[in-house]
């Protein structure tokens, strides 16, 4: 906050009051935060992306579109083009029509008759000879007609066409949508990972940090030589395993989500180590300080020293450590579904819908193109975003 | 510190090993062992047939025995043999290692080449256009999956402007060729993987050699140097950069791990025969014998490579002993 330059006498009364009042921690924090412009870029783009991960069902509702849906006589459609239904499938679904609506199917197909829409061959269902033509066609017959059946019918035909902004992959499902419901796997598989390992990370920096000697040593050895392995392979090593013959981690999965489950175990494994570290350096200085000797005289039980006096202290730093892990836990998971070892389909992720890309490349771009700028504006987010906290909560790391 | 060396050689060797066997052991948990691929290709085989098979690899004995029969075979000398390749292991390492090392030494090179005299530059004029460009790219380089980058790179260079070749790692019958012109035909191979990698790097390099350029140019003796009227480049060369380099040989050293790791997915993306690819290629096609030693090798150069990193620091900085 300014301090106006000015000699007190001047000051009204309200800007005395608003000087005396202390500004909370937090506000300091949000304050220093919204200097930086890309952390506050940043985080818009999480909370566009965080609606749409939340709001997916709903625009798939709206839309119509289903991720799972395929059609094999539209692949690899470019963004913006449309996409028709085979014949075999317009042939099912106005079948389908006729039965739920006999009475229309009847005036329909006598009227297709009357006005001889269509010459149907010998045993040829007239409906659907004339339904399963190019909708264009179908349309431009009917545009002018009115009445319930045919009303109902152009009704059926709009459903024949699929707009695909994004366009589709190669089953012919759409890109976009699939995209929508990638960004909840892979932004929540992110989240959850940082956020979990942050816990791991706390609780064994802190134990670390607070008792200090053979604890201490036997934990770092482990968090160091965690830390010091290459990661992608010893991942991919992982990522190979069968865990349902481990008997522990069988009870948590189910058959729709295995796969998730086990990116975010092997995820978690290998990422606790830097907040684990952050947290034992603060606990150690902290561990010195006044106010832990005085609640120690009190009587207070460890657990309480760490947990009410200390943890406060951690928070801050572990915040920046967690939206700095996002992008990492992000990255990891859409590496190893590439390689075919992460997110297993149909459950699309960001990474997955990349798992055949060097093949698809030359059949359509953009589905190569599309889930990596995904990727990297998620990532560069939340970078920016661990970047901008960093810099609120110890100003004294600002790039000068 | 020689016994510092020593300890920390002793420690290097031990989580090797330890690694070894974690290994080992998970690949027991990786669906299909050779036994269960050959009653999948072969349906006419008996029960009898199975155990006498699983005791003939010894697949009915309990990990930990499998695993000290396999470091004895090791240690005799004899890596195996590879099931895929069909050659034996230690034939096909050499010119794997050959390549990777070919491509990472490369890169690593380029990206410090570009990167220091990017992060130096933007430390010493700070808030400028430069530097922000330099802050961008380097969020960019940090945040971007190396294996889309590669794909991109591929989609540029490969697919719309036609100039590089896709993947691969020389031209078919290139062998045979004289000696500059295979030189070249692998040059052409190595451009788009060594560009991808680099890329990469710059981005984390940048931002080390510029905070530690920041850093040193903040220091009490920058100012006397100033003060008694040095020339701009003494001080920047000799009092700046010379600090700057302490945290900076860590960083390098420190960074084959990610260098090994990226090259992993580079090396897979562009079909290049280097170990990276070499480990998921074994580990997807359930080459044990490969996966193993490959892995092994890839995590000790790695730890190793650490180990030189801790030995540099004190050389270069003689403040740091080693006790």
């Amino acid at each position: 906050m300014a301090i106006p330059q000015t000699n007190e006498s001047s000051l009204t009364q309200g800007q005395i009051n608003q000087l005396e009042k202390a500004t909370p921690f937090w506000k300091i924090i949000f304050n220093q935060f919204i200097e930086h412009k890309m952390a506050v870029a940043g985080s818009i783009v999480i909370l566009i992306f965080v609606i749409i991960a939340l709001g997916a069902d709903i625009i798939s509702s709206i839309t119509g579109l289903d991720p799972q849906k395929q059609n094999v006589s539209a692949r690899y459609l470019a963004p913006f083009s449309t996409s028709e239904f085979s014949m075999d499938m317009k042939e099912n679904e106005i079948e389908k029509w006729s039965e739920k609506n006999p009475e229309l199917a009847v005036e329909l197909s006598n009227f297709i008759k009357e006005k001889s829409l269509f010459s149907a061959t010998d045993g040829q269902n007239p409906l659907i000879g004339f339904g399963t033509q190019d909708v264009s066609v179908v349309t431009a017959a009917i545009a002018s007609e009115n009445s319930a059946s045919i009303n109902s019918f152009k009704e059926l035909t709009k459903t024949f066409t699929t707009k695909h902004w994004f366009g589709t992959d190669e089953v012919g499902r759409d890109v976009l949508i699939r995209l929508i419901y990638g960004t909840r796997v892979s932004m929540g598989v992110g989240v959850m990972v940082a956020i979990a390992s942050a816990l791991i990370g706390l609780l064994v920096g802190s134990v670390a940090g607070f008792y200090g000697g053979r604890i201490d040593t036997a934990l770092m050895r482990i968090t160091d030589a965690l830390l010091s392995l290459p990661l992608v392979p010893v991942l991919i090593v992982l990522a190979a395993v069968d865990l349902q013959k481990l008997p522990a981690i069988k009870a948590l999965m189910r058959p729709d989500n295995e796969s998730i489950v086990k990116m975010f175990i092997i995820l978690c494994f290998f990422s606790w180590m830097t907040v684990a570290r952050l947290v034992r350096g603060s606990i150690l200085s902290l561990r010195e300080r006044e106010f832990v000797l005085a609640a120690k005289t009190l009587g207070a039980k460890d657990s309480t020293i760490i947990i009410k006096h200390m943890f406060p202290n951690v928070i801050a730093p572990m915040l920046v450590a967690i939206s700095l892990g996002v992008g990492n836990s992000i990255l990891f998971e859409a590496a190893l579904s590439f390689l075919g070892l992460g997110i297993m389909p149909p459950t699309a992720s960001w990474g997955n819908m990349l798992n055949n890309a060097q093949e698809v490349i030359y059949k359509n771009m953009w589905l190569t193109i599309l889930p990596g700028i995904m990727i990297l504006l998620t990532t560069i987010s939340f970078n920016f975003v661990g970047d901008g906290l960093q810099d609120a909560v110890d100003p004294k790391s600002i790039r000068r | 510190m020689t016994t510092f060396i020593l300890r920390r050689l002793i420690q290097t060797l031990v989580v090797i090993a330890l690694l070894s066997y974690v290994c080992f052991y998970l690949m027991t948990l990786m669906p299909g062992d050779p036994v269960e691929l050959m009653i999948q290709s072969n349906p006419k085989i008996t029960s009898e047939d199975i155990v006498r098979l699983k005791q003939l690899y010894g697949l009915d004995q309990p990990a930990y025995k499998r695993y000290a029969t396999w470091v004895s075979t090791i240690a005799q000398g004899d890596l195996g043999y590879s099931r895929t390749y069909r050659v034996p292991v230690g034939e096909l390492m050499g010119p794997r290692l050959y390549n990777t090392f070919i491509l990472s030494m490369l890169s690593l090179l380029i990206s410090l080449a570009i990167a220091l005299p990017m992060g130096i530059y933007s430390a010493l004029n700070p808030g400028g256009k430069f530097d922000s460009f330099v802050n961008l790219f380097s969020f960019a380089g940090i945040s971007i999956p190396s294996f889309w980058l590669a794909l991109m790179l591929i989609i540029i260079f490969s697919v719309n402007l036609g100039w590089l070749p896709a993947g691969g790692t020389e031209t078919v019958g290139m062998s045979d060729a004289d000696y500059f012109t295979m030189i070249k035909d692998r040059g052409v191979y190595l451009i788009l993987p060594i560009l991808s990698l680099s890329i990469q790097q710059i981005g984390g390099f940048v931002r080390y050699a510029r905070s530690a350029m920041l850093e040193a140019m903040r220091n009490d003796y920058i100012r006397t140097a100033k003060a008694k009227g040095l020339a701009r480049n003494v001080i920047i060369w000799r009092h700046g950069f010379r600090n700057a380099l302490i945290p900076l040989i860590t960083i390098i050293a420190l960074s084959f791990s990610t260098l090994f790791s990226g090259a992993l997915l580079t090396e897979t993306v562009f079909a290049y025969q280097g170990v990276g690819k070499l480990v998921y290629d074994s580990i997807i096609g359930n080459d044990y014998n490969v996966a193993m030693i490959s892995f092994i090798i890839s995590v000790s150069m790695v730890l190793l490579m650490n180990l030189v990193a801790d030995i540099l620091y004190g050389f270069a900085d003689p403040r740091i002993t080693f006790n």
